[in-house]
């Protein structure tokens, strides 16, 4: 998110914090921001708290923080997207409950910036960014656009498919007269950069930022290129604004003030996901499933064939499990830095040497992979919405997502997952916990993690469970350190290499054991009656052939040795 | 839970079951190490990025990112090594070369392996604290090839004797010397610094120090000056060309230390060369080099500021000091002006405008004009000259020009009210004798004064313009009126002056011929008759006369004198022989007045139209004069003037000097008056201090008049002293 490193906060916080801070390593994210603990905070927005949710006293998490006055935490949530315009309640609430100026002036400094864009947007909004800033210098460490457009002599680098799939003007445009060419030159004298600039920016990131006084030019344009209902909001905008002069009177300098719109205002199928995921309808329904063929040469033919077939513009084709999609590289790129890296090496390896023919689109050929689960993946490239996931391709989903580097995609699955979870098996259980650990699903992890520390002793009688905790790495030795000074699961940036017994350790003490006095004790119970379970589960594992009834005769002891 | 959903789990976790072959992380490594070995063989072609990708996503799935991280390590490192062999073994001048060609290919190489580890670099290495593949590869290469221990000495030596073979006038490869040190930076900033830079200013430091010695001791300061312009420059260049930006500054530091501070005060001093003598001949280039120089060194301004100052203060006040010069203040003013001119203009063209400079200048005209208690006499005086006929033929923006160069004189006088007093003296003068050239000039010249001074500073002036203006309807009534009644008598022309607006000295009327004295009284009649309760009074001394008269040849002249003139000369209309107390005794001129009239008429050669026994220049009271009968002339115009006394006298200047003190009493007074009614208590430096800053803008009150007027003050009862503090005064309303 580029937008908000530009948008400088003038906040000075102070070294010496105010208020000494505390820790809620428990804490939900209200108790967090009221206690202004920074790295609890972080944990739970990174599981993905909504952070403009409302507690039982109708109170954001940022109305707790200004209140209290810890900036830090302030911060964090601003920048996480909370609300802190003084036109809605909780924003209001907010201004008005601020500790002192300097959170006044967080607020204010957040006001102004919009709010976080959806990934999607965010992604090719920066690819577009970077093709701007490029034409500088020459490196290029994004995606290079396809086509150029020269306005008032300056030039805006842009990509078919996204302008296709905003407006039918450019549709038509790039599948008949500007077919085979590169660049545009517009030299009309109406068109005004700064309009076609706003407007294509608005393309990419579905949020248009314009001027007041281009404003007229926009609405030409938006004519022009048939975007009715963007025209339409504008259109009226625009009536707001000359009454809006007509009422001040006297001149106003429009220069300056712009006018911010964001995509949620228009109707659902004009945004950006809905435009892409048109694109990908008409992509796949050229796509070929199922070649039978396994010769390598066939499917080379049908490549060639598919290529002529162009008014979906894709311009890569990607061969999975002998299904090949037809997809755009922009938005590949855009999403995953995999593909990014696969789409700007294709000369420098092996991939890119059979390409023969010019009209042959570039071929990717993924492994170990299943039709499906690259199906769900692109669908979530184009529009940023899961739709119908089974959970049984869940763990498919993980790895893909894991693979490709699609981390959002991961939250997205974890959602879909989560309330199937409530009714697995303990060895479920067991299974999921070690995939999230394995893919860095936090939210599952934790959820897993949670559901076994309060059943320990239900779990602790399942031979998968006890099977489970062999294969896991033994605990941390340090447990002094851990239980005086409690360590937060999310404080470190990725959880999956912290120890999980460890944090089940946690997460059983915070449960069973309330004195903080006596925590320690309790860690060394609770360590020991680990080092028991793996004992019986060494037994029945080594026994497992001759027999399997032997253990369950231990267990009512080691209970009884807990307590 | 039902069995199909568990089979299908099974299913799945299967597939990553796969690594129960306990083989596969050592399998899967060797696979990747075998596409790094390619890569940097330049193979690379043969292998498939996503097969590559793939099998590290795997690694570091199972847990094995930890031996893909070491393997990669160990790979790079042996690599590297071979690398920096290679690099070691290359002879003389292709060591660069190489170097930088394998720099070039590691790069690649390098972004190759980062991508394949992508996942790695994304997921395992930042939750392991480990460093990022790309900057491991630097660090490698940092460490491996450029710190080894052959290559990192040669390294540092080759670069600074290319540089020395550039300074010394060679072409050098500036490319590959770009990309060594874009290497460098790549490398870390500290690499750069301390591998490099460090080095690098040191030799330059050395080399600097030589060669300005060098230059120091045989060329002159403009040479040295436009050499040490060079070397800047060529430093600045190569810093563009192939250093990093941020060393602009240092490099530039350690030239301009060598170069400039070290030598600064040898620079300016020097003897035949030096800022002196850039000055005085005007080398406005040189002076300009000097300062652009100068400027960029601490206190490399300040010294070439203070020798101008102390150099402009030394010619200044020989000019002021310069008993020639005093005799002629128009010569004095003019050159005066002269020099302000020249320095104005080395600022202008040399000093780009310093504004520090233009205050120095200032200042020292400050300094030196009011070393001469005189100046502003002159200042006036020569205000006077150019208004009197300096200005024939000039345009009027030229005039508009010298006022403004004398008012800039005049702002740095501190006697301000002193020039006022001549100024109006001058004025008068001018007026009523008719000689102002341009109106328009004296009222433009009033306007700056106002503007400079304020609006009481040129009250009494204006009044004197508007008194000459009523005179003149005046005049025009009285002969609309009479004009008939007074037949063929003297045309009479009076200016009707309001006392206090002129510097008038009341002195007794002279006795007027009987023809004029007619026409007075009818004029006296007829202005009272308009005028109710005024008084006038004769200002003889002030007036002239035209006279007719006739020579011993029966040629006719028209005589211009002053009314003083015309009154002796209408004695002789009688007798033949006056003595010059007869004179005194008939006109009651006074004497010192008379003699100038009687020298201007008898002993100015081709006005002589008296004789006078003996012929000398000196008039006694006994000399005899009588009327001149051969009197010649070209002109039939003939215009007598006053011997003025251009420049006063030292009695008269002694005077004036008395009734300026006089004058500023009232206003010391006024200004203490002012400042303890709003402050009520005030003690005594304070008081000063307020006075002075009061009254700067026309004079600086002297300290000791100020208590005297506030003893006075006291004693009047305008103020007292507190009763317990003695320092402390009490305004008494």
């Amino acid at each position: 998110m580029t937008l908000v490193d530009e948008v400088e906060v003038e906040v000075e916080v102070e070294a010496e914090a105010s208020v000494p801070v505390k820790k809620v390593p428990y804490g939900d994210i209200f108790e967090a921001s009221r206690a202004g603990d920074v790295e609890r905070l972080r944990y739970l927005l990174e599981t993905g708290v909504n952070v403009n949710a409302r507690d039982q006293w109708d109170s954001v998490a940022l109305y707790y923080t200004c209140l209290v006055g810890h900036l830090d935490a302030a911060r964090m949530l601003l920048e996480n997207g909370a609300i802190c315009s003084e036109h809605t309640f909780d924003g209001d609430r907010c201004h008005y409950a601020a500790l002192n100026l300097k959170v006044r002036k967080l607020l204010k400094a957040f006001e102004a910036r919009p709010p976080p864009l959806e990934p999607l947007q965010a992604a090719l909004r920066d690819t577009f960014l970077a093709c701007i800033s490029s034409t500088q210098g020459s490196i290029c460490s994004h995606f290079p656009p396809d086509v150029v457009f020269i306005v008032q002599g300056k030039r805006i680098q842009t990509h078919r498919v996204i302008l296709s799939a905003r407006s039918p003007f450019f549709k038509k445009k790039f599948t008949t007269d500007w077919k085979d060419r590169n660049e545009v030159r517009f030299s009309k004298e109406r068109l005004s950069y700064p309009a076609l600039y706003s407007l294509i920016h608005f393309f990419y990131s579905d949020r248009l930022e314009i001027a007041i006084d281009d404003m007229e030019d926009l609405v030409r344009i938006c004519k022009v290129c048939r975007c009715e209902s963007l025209h339409k909001v504008i259109e009226k905008e625009l009536i707001h604004q000359k009454y809006a002069d007509y009422k001040a009177l006297g001149n106003v300098d429009n220069s300056q003030k712009r006018y911010i719109l964001q995509g949620l205002s228009l109707p659902e199928e004009d945004r950006l996901p809905a435009a892409l995921h048109r694109i990908l309808l008409t992509a796949l329904s050229n796509s070929t499933h199922e070649s039978g063929q396994e010769d390598k040469l066939i499917s080379m033919m049908d490549a060639m064939q598919m290529a002529k077939s162009v008014d979906d513009l894709a311009d890569v084709c990607v061969k999975v499990d002998r299904n090949i999609f037809r997809c755009h590289q922009v938005i590949l790129a855009s999403r995953s830095e995999y593909f990014r890296a696969r789409l700007s090496h294709m000369k420098n390896f092996h991939e890119g040497k059979h390409e023969v023919s010019v009209d042959t689109l570039p071929c990717l050929e993924e492994h170990d992979l299943s039709k499906e689960a690259f199906e769900k993946m692109i669908e979530y490239m184009y529009t940023d919405r899961l739709q119908d996931i089974n959970p049984d391709q869940a763990e498919e989903m993980f790895d893909v997502a894991s693979r490709y580097l699609l981390f959002p995609l991961k939250r997205a699955v974890a959602d879909v997952l989560l309330p199937h979870l409530e009714m697995v098996s303990l060895d479920e259980h067991c299974h999921w916990l070690i995939l999230a650990d394995m893919y860095g699903v936090v939210k599952i992890r934790e959820y897993c993690l949670d559901t076994i520390a309060c059943n320990f002793e239900t779990f602790a009688e399942s031979k998968e469970f006890r099977a489970m905790l062999l294969t896991l790495p033994p605990p941390s030795g340090d447990s002094s350190l851990r239980t005086t000074v409690p360590s937060i699961p999310g404080s470190s940036l990725n959880t999956d290499q912290g120890n999980l017994l460890d944090d089940l350790r946690e997460k059983w003490l915070a449960i069973e054991a309330a004195e903080l006095d006596k925590r320690d004790e309790s860690a060394l119970q609770f360590d020991k009656r680990l080092e028991m379970l793996m004992l019986v589960a060494e037994q029945e594992k080594s026994s497992h052939n001759a027999d399997s009834d032997y253990a369950p005769a231990f267990l009512p002891n080691h209970h009884s040795d807990l307590n | 839970m039902s069995t199909q959903k568990k089979r299908a789990f099974q299913i799945e976790a299967f597939k990553h079951r796969v690594v129960v072959d306990p083989k596969y992380a050592e399998k899967t490594w060797k696979v990747l190490e075998h596409a790094i070995h390619e890569i940097y063989n330049h193979n690379a072609s043969g292998l498939s990025f996503e097969e590559l990708y793939r099998n590290a996503y795997n690694m570091v799935l199972h847990k094995f990112g930890e031996k893909l991280y070491t393997g990669l390590v160990t790979t790079m490192t042996a690599h590297l090594k071979e690398i920096s062999q290679s690099i070691e073994s290359a002879q003389g001048e292709i060591f660069l070369d190489e170097l930088n060609r394998k720099w070039v290919d590691h790069n690649k190489a390098l972004q190759m392996i980062r991508d394949i580890l992508m996942y790695m670099d994304r997921t395992f290495i930042p939750s392991n604290h480990k460093t990022p593949v790309h900057e491991l590869g630097l660090n490698l290469w940092r460490d491996v090839v450029i710190h080894s221990s052959k290559t990192q000495a040669r390294l540092l030596d080759t670069l600074l004797e290319l540089v020395l073979r550039e300074r010394n006038g060679e072409v050098i490869n500036r490319g590959l010397m770009r990309n060594i040190i874009k290497m460098l930076m790549d490398l870390g900033l500290p690499v750069y610094q301390h591998d490099f830079e460090k080095h690098f200013l040191d030799v330059s430091a050395n080399f600097y120090c030589c060669e300005s010695q060098k230059f120091i001791e045989t060329c002159d300061c403009g040479d040295y000056l436009k050499k040490a312009e060079r070397r800047l420059n060529e430093e600045l260049e190569r810093v563009s060309h192939y250093l990093d930006p941020r060393s602009e500054s240092k490099i530039t530091n350690v030239v301009e230390k060598e170069m400039i501070e070290s030598h600064m005060h040898t620079l300016v001093h020097m003897e035949n060369s030096g800022l002196v003598s850039m000055l005085v001949d005007d080398k406005y280039e040189d002076l300009q080099r000097m300062y652009n120089l100068f400027r960029r060194v601490t206190a490399g301004l300040t010294i070439v500021k203070e020798v101008m100052t102390s150099f402009i203060r030394d010619t200044g006040k020989q000019l002021i000091m310069d008993p020639e010069r005093l005799r002629d203040p128009v010569d004095f003013v003019q050159r005066l002006l002269d020099l302000k001119d020249k320095y104005d203009k080395v600022i202008t063209m040399s000093f780009n405008n310093d504004k520090t400079f233009q205050n120095a200048l200032n200042s020292s005209f400050e300094y030196f004009i009011n070393l001469n208690a005189r100046s502003p006499e002159f200042i006036s005086l020569f205000v006077d000259d150019k208004l009197r006929r300096g200005l024939k033929g000039v345009g009027e923006e030229d005039v508009e020009i010298v006022l403004d160069k004398v008012m800039m004189l005049f702002r740095y006088l501190q006697e301000k009210d002193v020039f006022e007093k001549y100024y109006k003296q001058h004025l008068a003068k001018r007026l009523l004798s008719g000689k102002t050239i341009s109106d328009d000039a004296e009222r433009s010249l009033i306007v700056k004064l106002k503007t400079e001074c304020g609006y009481q500073f040129t009250s009494k002036l204006e009044g004197m313009f508007t008194d000459m203006k009523t005179s003149h309807d005046t005049m025009q009534g009285f002969y609309a009126g009479q004009g008939t009644e007074l037949g063929d008598g003297p045309t009479l022309s009076v200016q009707v002056l309001t006392t206090g607006s002129w510097p008038t000295q009341p002195s007794p009327p002279c006795n007027l011929p009987s023809e004029i004295l007619g026409v007075c009284d009818r004029f006296r009649t007829y202005y009272l008759g308009t005028h109710n309760g005024r008084r006038l009074s004769w200002q003889t001394n002030m007036g002239t006369a035209d006279l007719k008269a006739t020579f011993g040849k029966g040629q006719k002249h028209e005589l211009n004198v002053s009314t003083y003139q015309m009154c002796v000369l209408m004695l002789f209309n009688n007798v033949e022989q006056l003595t010059c107390k007869e004179i005194e005794q008939a006109t009651a001129i006074p004497m010192s007045d008379l003699r100038r009239c009687l020298q201007s008429l008898a002993c100015v050669k081709g006005k002589n139209v008296l004789r006078k026994e003996p012929m000398s220049k000196d008039i006694a009271e006994d000399d005899a004069f009588f009327f001149n009968d051969k009197f010649t002339s070209k002109f039939f115009k003939v215009k007598i003037g006053t011997v003025v006394a251009q420049r006063e006298s030292e009695p008269e200047n002694l005077e004036t000097r008395q009734r300026v003190e006089e004058d500023r009493k009232p206003q010391i007074e006024a200004a203490i008056v002012r400042i303890m009614k709003s402050r009520r208590t005030l003690d005594h430096n304070n008081i000063v201090a307020e006075v002075t800053k009061q009254l700067q803008s026309r004079f600086l009150p002297n300290p000791v008049v100020i208590k005297k007027r506030i003893e006075s003050l006291i004693e009047r009862e305008f103020l007292e002293r507190d009763k317990v503090d003695r320092k402390l005064y009490r305004y008494l309303a």
